[in-house]
This record gives C-alpha cells, structure tokens and sequence, in this order.
C-alpha cells in the first residue's frame, strides 16, 4: 500500500482593521515611535500576522482566515505572499515582530487547536506576529533602533523592518 | 521488568580546581558558591564516580536562593557598633518565631506548602501567597510579569490539594517613568518596563477570570534597573483538603502544559546579580488559557479526591517538583514519558525546563483512569512520568540512560552553610537637614499631584476587578469609583455556592522604602501598620489578619545590605508579636542590583512588602472611604509625632534625615480593634488610612472622591506637645493613624467603642464634612493654613500618570 504524503505548505494570512476603524493599538504604537524621536512618522496602523505550516490548503486556510481569525465586521484579511513586496519609495514601512521560535506563542498554539477543532486538518505549526505598517519619512537604521526599544524585544523578539506599499 | 539503565554521561567536575568549578559554574548559570562546589565534590568523590549533567544542574537548581532561600537560612554574624552576635537562622529566629509566639489556631498551614492557609469559616479556608518576578520582569517586562501571575496562582492551585483562585494582587516598584537620565544599553527604560509589566499582569489575570483589585505603586529611580514586580493570589478551599501526603506507589503524573527549552536556569538566575549577561532562556512567555484549563480540570478531580498530593512545576521544572514531593520517600522518573514541544530536547533539559503551567499530582494507580477522564474533557494534556517509591533515592532515566541517581537527603540536607558577614550602623543623626520651606497649599498640591500618591486609574482600569461577581470594595471608589481605596473587599461565595454566607475577605499592603533608608527596622513596623489599618478601614478584624512578607534586597554578599536585612527581618518578628498578626508565608528576592550606565553597582533600596488577609465578618458592612455626605464629624485616630523622617513632605522638600516614623503596636491595635467593633455595628461612613503625605492628603483623597468638603482644626489633633507647626501636624506620617466619618447621631455610641482613658485620648473629633467641596485647615493660632479646592486637587491627582505615560 502506498501512502501519499501531503505537501507542507506555509501560509501567511494578514487580519487588519478596516481602513474606515480608527485604529487605537496603531495610535498607541505611533505615540511611543514619536517618542523614540520618529516624529515624521504620521501614521501606524497594526495588524496580525499569521504564518500558518502543515498539510492544510490554500482554500482550507482562505476558510480558517474568515472563519476563526478575522471579524467581518471591523476587519479584513489578505493571503501576504512570503516574498517580500517590491519597494516603492514612498515612505511606507512595515514592521513585523515575530516571537522567536524558542519562544513559546500561545496564540499560534491556540489558533493551531482552533483550526482543527473547524474539523480542518490540524496544521504543524502556527505562529503569530504583530504588524506595524507606518507612514512617513524614516531612515532604517533609526527606525530599527526605534522599533527594539518601544516595539519589540531583542531578547525574544524577532522584528522585520522593511519599506513597503501603503 | 525493564532493563537496568545505561550508564550515565559524566560531567568531570572531581578533579577540577575551586577557580575551574567558579568558571564551569559561571558559563552554566549555575550559581553555586566555592563551598557549595566542595560538597559536591566531596559527595562524589565518595560516591567514587562522576556526576552528570544533569545532577549537577538539579542540585544547583535545589540549592538556589529562590528554592533553599539561603540568606535566611544560614548563620549570620551581625556587627552592630562594638557588639558582635550570631543569628543562627534569621528565618527561624524572626518570621517563624513571632508566628509561633502569637499561636493562632486558625492557622491551618504555615511556611509549609506553596501558600499559608488559614481558616474561613468552618468549612473553608483561604490560601494566600505573593511572589516576587523581578529578574525576568527587568529582561521582559510582559513575559515576566504575566508568568509571574501564573507562577503564584500555581502556588495557590497546588497548596494543600488545590485551592480555587478568587483574587489576584499586584505591586510594583519602578524607576520614574519620565526618567530622563541615562540608562546602560540593553536596559528597558522605566517606562516601557511599566507599561509591558501591567500589561501582562492584565493579561494573564484577565484571560483565567480572576479578579485583580488590590495592589499599589511605587517610584523610585533606584529601581529604574531592577523593577519590582510583586503578584500575588487568594484562593479558597475545603478545609479537608489543606493536608497532603504522597505515598510510595503512587504514580507521577505530569499535567497542563508541554515540556520546552522555554524557562532553563530561572532558579538559579536568581541567585545571582542582573546583568547584561543574563540567560534569554530564563524569560518565558505565558499560556493562560492553558493554565485555566488545568485550574479547572484539577479542582474537579480534586473533588472527586483522584489524587493524594500535587504542586507546581515552578523555578527548576520537574526537577524541584517531583523532588519536593518524593523528598520523603523517593521517586523514579522517565523523562521520555513527558509531553515535549520539541522532540530534540536532552534529558537534562526535560527535567529543568521550566516550561509554564505544568504541575505534577501524586496519583494512586486505582484513579488514573478517572483522572484521565476529567483532564481529558478539560482539553487538557496529561502522562505518567515516573512512580514514587520508598528507596530515599531520586532517579531519573531518559531512554534508557541514567540522568539523575541522587540521594534526596544529600539533595535536600547537603547543602553547606556558610556564615555571613552584616553590620549596622544606626543612623548618625535624626535631625532633618536641607531643604527649603513651601507654603502648605503648595505642598498639598505637588503632594497629591506626586507619583507615590497620584491616581493609579490608568493601571486599575485595565484589570478586570470585577470578574466572579465577588468585588464587594472595589480598587476605584466614590461617588464617581475613581478615588483610591485602601483595600478591597471580595465575596467568594459565588465559587463556593454558599449564597447565604455573607463572610468576604480584604487584602492589603504595607510598603515604603523611603522608610528604610533611615532604618528598616521601622519600616518593617510601619508596612506591617500600613497593612492592618488599611484593613481596618473597609471592615475587615485586624485581630484575624494573617501576613505575608515579601523581601526584596540587594546583594546579601555586601555586609551593610545583610545588616539592613537582618533589621527588617527583625522588625517584622517584633511587628508580628506586636500586633498578635502571624505570618503565613513569604518569600525572598535578593541581588537586586546591576551595573549602571557608568559600570557602577545600583543597588535597590531595601524593600520589604507586607501583604495581610483577614476576614471581614459580614460583606454588606463594608466600608469605603469617600465621604458621604455634609455636617458629618471627622475623627482621627491615633497620635500625630513629629515623624517626618523619609516622609513624602521631606522628599518634596528635598530635606534628608528627621525622626522615621515609630509604630507602637499595643496601642495602635487597641484603636484598630475598636475601630473594627464600630464598623460592624455599622456606626461608621467612611475611613480612610493616612499615609504618604499625612492627613492633608488623606482629607483631600476623603473629600474629593465623594465630592463633599472638610473643615479640619489641627489644635483639635492628638499630638506631641512639643510640635508647633502646622506643616508637621498637616504632613507628618506618624503611624497607626485613620481618619473616619461619622454621622453626628452616631458619635457617642461611637466614642463607646474606644473606652476611656488612654486608649480613648488617641481619638479626637478634629472637624467635619461641607457641602462645599472645599477642604478648609484651621491651624493651631487660628488661622487658615490651608483652603484648597478639591476639584482642582483632583485634577491634579488625576493627570500625573498618564501625563508621564503620553
């Protein structure tokens, strides 16, 4: 008997606030960046990020996103590609902070669970970032500095700071 | 029969040199001393065979200071002046002698199992224990603070057979969070510590559905490097299920969360000073809904008594809970058998991890299988790792390979006790000096406005206080619940389904540094004063009040910092005789220092936190603090002294030494008792502790959170006759001293409460409430010294933190 292994995708899935919600979480992130020195950046918005591996597919977690992650009325959710975006030069940056993978995610763990409780396959791992996308005018390496000391935690953190689109 | 285990990989430590073992200990994390390396040596040189790893990383885990609590334990040589004495054990001769001296026979469990239980009722009984997360919390804030949530709610979960959590406390010193000076690299700012501290104290606290409604803050930027972060948590059980008991035979079940490589060497990182060095390993991020499942899944097992015993995994994972528990008889352990998060963990690793929301029952072979029902529909995760035996001996295989065969009483007695050097010094002069003079309503308003003082909404409002329905004071009270309660009051009916038994609890805390600057002896005093009149204040019998001490210290190796100890640890064996209060349990924090931005050692200020539980006999009488309506008289108990020694007054003024503040137990708790008669007769409105920033602060806090004014005439103030100003009568922080409102037809039967004579001259009618909120001070010429809005006082009081926190 031959057995047929299921390929191990990775997905990621980003929730977001509708663009119409003022967003309190990004008010809160802007307010300590600016007090880091950023004051030209003008805006935050955060958003989750879910990376979601195992032997679950596209559509399967297209249906988790809507199902379990997102909240249709205050939220959107989008497939991210794991490539990064090209750049675009208009002062968009995106920020994602990532626990380590030492470091134990009880989100991801529960939205593991939660899947399979969907009656969905249960995927291998699930793990959980926080996005900032912000706008206006920073340089990397002070926006770096910024994010270790206000936004994420070197110790256990990893943070993914990238130019990208609005 | 299973075939006899391979021999165990070596860790060469027999021939190794005192300077080779600091050096294998440091890479480590080890924490052990020269002397505790010797015995080590010495016990496996007789043994005639090498140590593993993991023998030697589970002893040191056993002899850490947070396990074996060393300092305390050990002989100390205190030199006072010309005069030299040793103190055998300081743990022995002070926090367990007063308890012994004051034998009360509701306490059930003392200094025994992970909490202090006391009696409630005839059938209950409350558990009750704080813990200090002050090394993780530094490294990170959220992480640290909310599995030190989970740590202390374990605690209460696995004292006795498991208590059922039904409040959470939370107090925090921190530096200033607008901090404006340098700080060395890799440190958190103050502010950032603050905020990811509350916000995973929230957290946790929020997602098991417990309550968090007592607590407090303290500033100090002598601890903008090494916060303090003190939790702590109530629970209430069946008074049959207080005692334990493991017996040989019975199977070792591991329940809750998986094994990680999450939490390695917390135990031991905190035997030692904080730095840049610190293991990331040691920080854990928490589960709390793993958690509430085994909270849930235990208390229905415990009921259907399916287990003989239980306790945490807390610091030294499997490795101090399968110890503690097979202390008395032994335990044989199969590591392969423990649900991990990774497959490629070492033996080692499994045994220390200190993965979160893991703890490990004593189960009879007979109930496994019910066991496994009730975990099983809880979602919650459950293996049998090992069996308790009868051979004195803890061995631990992992796949087939010996990790660990040591002898529990070399593992629990071995450790070498090393006499300490300390000495004290008193301080050389109590007059005050420095500082110049302010106006009095200056004062008040930079008093009420400072951040040992201002309101603490901010924090408050992010817990969920109210959660479980039994928040009868809550943490925010007045007309508007937003004025600062002395300490709440919880119903926990509703979890024991007793609707007709109105008993509550109270929490509260004592805690001022400031005070043992000038001598911890006083301080240890005047927190334990602190606690019992806020007690006292919403109702609760100080004569039934059980404590917890809570020391945070700096490093016991430097002699002047182990004298300060030994101070404070004796001014609480004089507290707890003094006041008939026993204390229960506690715990140590030391090495709370780090090299500053310049290299140097910050230590923090010597901090002692006395936290105190009593009953309060009927809920409904409770008693909150604002004032309730005008033409009520105004009484202050309690003398007023010339005690301006680490006050806030001194503090604003920038004024060092004065006279630190002298508790005098006997009295103090003659006026709290009689108190406590009058609120049960239901003859009082409001009462209202006075504390940092003295009576004037205390009035305004009265009168701006029920929205009424005061009249106070200082000439009216039981007081030493030496004082002649105002500002001292107004500011001094004199202990033992409430302020309380009474309706005027209610005052004689009132007085009746406190006698005649001596114990009455302490209770003087110094004023009464107005419908305008106005607090108006009459000095001691006549004149008004002090009219002040309470609107504006408020305000004040209100903006400081989320000003600081913008």
């Amino acid at each position: 008997m031959s057995v047929r292994a299921m390929p191990v995708a990775t997905h990621l899935i980003e929730v977001r606030l509708r663009p119409e919600f003022a967003d309190a979480e990004g008010a809160a992130a802007l307010q300590l960046l600016q007090a880091q020195g950023l004051n030209s950046i003008k805006e935050a918005r955060v958003s989750r990020l879910y990376r979601i591996q195992g032997p679950i597919t596209a559509n399967q977690v297209q249906q988790a996103a809507k199902d379990l992650l997102c909240d249709p009325v205050t939220q959107e959710h989008r497939v991210v590609a794991p490539v990064p975006a090209p750049l675009n030069g208009m002062n968009f940056w995106r920020v994602e902070v990532w626990l380590k993978p030492t470091v134990t995610d009880p989100v991801g763990e529960t939205v593991r669970d939660a899947i399979a409780d969907m009656g969905l396959p249960r995927p291998d791992q699930a793990r959980c970032a926080f996005v900032y996308r912000l706008a206006g005018r920073a340089n990397k390496p002070a926006l770096e500095k910024a994010v270790a000391r206000c936004l994420a935690n070197p110790l256990i953190h990893d943070a993914v700071v990238s130019e990208a689109h609005p | 029969m299973s075939a006899p285990a391979a021999a165990p990989a070596a860790f060469g430590i027999l021939d190794k040199s005192p300077k080779e073992l600091r050096a294998l200990g440091d890479a480590r994390h080890l924490s052990l001393n020269d002397a505790e390396w010797a015995a080590v040596q010495a016990h496996f040189k007789g043994l005639k065979r090498e140590p593993t790893l993991a023998e030697v990383e589970t002893i040191a885990q056993t002899w850490s200071e947070h396990c074996k609590h060393k300092t305390f334990t050990s002989p100390i040589r205190l030199t006072e002046g010309k005069k030299t004495r040793v103190i055998k054990n300081l743990f022995e001769e002070t926090i367990v002698a007063a308890t012994a001296a004051v034998k009360k026979s509701w306490c059930l469990s003392v200094f025994e199992d992970n909490a202090g239980v006391v009696a409630f009722g005839k059938k209950w009984a409350l558990a009750f224990k704080a813990e200090t997360h002050n090394h993780p919390s530094a490294l990170e804030p959220y992480g640290g603070a909310e599995t030190g949530v989970g740590g202390v709610v374990r605690d209460v979960l696995g004292c006795g057979l498991g208590a059922k959590p039904v409040l959470n406390t939370d107090v925090f010193c921190f530096g200033r969070p607008d901090y404006a000076g340098p700080l060395p690299e890799g440190a958190h700012h103050p502010s950032r510590t603050l905020r990811g501290v509350v916000a995973g104290v929230r957290d946790y606290g929020n997602r098991m559905g417990i309550p968090t409604a007592g607590g407090g803050i303290w500033f100090d930027d002598d601890y903008r490097l090494n916060p303090l972060v003190f939790v702590g948590t109530v629970g209430i059980m069946p008074q049959w299920a207080v005692a334990k008991d493991v017996k040989s035979g019975d199977l070792i079940v591991a329940v809750g969360g998986r094994t990680g490589r999450d939490g390695l060497h917390g135990a031991t990182f905190s035997s030692a000073n904080l730095g840049a060095d610190a293991p990331s390993s040691a920080v854990q991020i928490g589960h709390a809904i793993n958690e509430k499942r085994v909270l849930d899944a235990l208390l229905r097992a415990r009921d259907k008594k399916l287990y003989r015993s239980v306790t945490d995994c807390g610091a030294g994972g499997f490795s101090s809970a399968v110890g503690e528990l097979g202390a008395s008889c032994g335990a044989r352990v199969r590591l392969e058998a423990a649900p991990l998060k990774a497959a490629d963990l070492s033996g080692w690793e499994i045994w220390l991890s200190e993965s979160q929301e893991r703890m490990v029952l004593a189960v009879p072979p007979k109930n496994l299988k019910a066991l496994e029902a009730v975990f099983a529909a809880e979602g919650c995760e459950l293996a049998v790792i090992g069996e308790f035996t009868n051979t004195g001996r803890l061995e631990v295989t992992h796949r087939d390979e010996s990790v660990v065969g040591l002898d529990m009483k070399f593992l629990h007695k071995g450790l070498p006790r090393v006499e300490r050097a300390a000495t004290w010094s008193a301080p050389a002069s109590s007059k005050a000096s420095g500082g110049a003079e302010k106006k009095a309503p200056l004062v008040l308003r930079e008093m009420v406005a400072h951040l040992n003082v201002c309101s603490r909404e901010w924090v408050i409002r992010q817990y969920d206080h109210e959660v479980q329905g039994g928040t009868v004071i809550k943490p925010l009270q007045g007309v508007r619940h937003d004025g600062p309660g002395d300490a709440c009051v919880i119903w926990p009916h509703a979890a024991t389904g007793d609707m007709k038994d109105y008993a509550g609890f109270s929490v509260a805390h004592g805690l001022n540094p400031d005070y043992g600057r000038l001598d911890p002896y006083w301080m240890a005093l005047a927190c334990v004063d602190e606690a019992l009149r806020n007690l006292t204040c919403v109702g609760a019998d100080p004569a039934r009040a059980a404590l917890l001490d809570n020391f945070c210290w700096a490093s016991p190796e430097d002699p002047r910092q182990l004298g300060a100890l030994v101070r404070a640890a004796e001014g609480c064996r004089d507290a707890g005789k003094g006041y008939g209060a026993p204390f229960i349990s506690g715990k140590d924090s030391l090495y709370n220092q780090s090299k500053d931005e310049k290299g140097r050692e910050l230590p923090i200020p010597g901090t002692l936190l006395i936290s105190a539980l009593a009953p309060v006999p009927d809920a409904r009488k409770a008693v909150s603090m604002d004032f309730k309506g005008p033409g009520d008289a105004l009484y202050l108990i309690g003398r007023t002294n010339d005690e301006l020694g680490g006050s806030l007054y001194h503090r604003l003024l920038g004024r060092a030494g004065g006279e630190v503040p002298k508790a005098n137990p006997p009295c103090a708790l003659d006026g709290f008792k009689s108190l406590h008669a009058a609120i049960n007769r239901g003859l009082v409105l409001a009462a209202h502790d006075l504390s940092e920033g003295g009576l004037a602060v205390a009035a305004a806090e009265m009168g701006f959170s029920g929205e009424f004014g005061a009249r106070l005439d200082l000439d009216e103030l039981a007081r030493d006759p030496r004082i002649y100003s105002n500002e001292t009568l107004l500011f001094s922080e004199s202990p033992s001293r409430i302020l309380i409102e009474v309706k005027p037809e209610h005052e004689s039967a009132f007085l009746r409460h406190f006698g005649k004579g001596a114990k009455a001259a302490c209770v003087r009618r110094v004023g009464q409430t107005t419908a305008n909120p106005i607090l108006k001070v009459v000095g001691l010429d006549g004149s008004t010294v002090l009219e002040e809005s309470l609107k504006e006082l408020k305000e004040a009081w209100q903006k400081t933190l989320p000003a600081v926190l913008r």
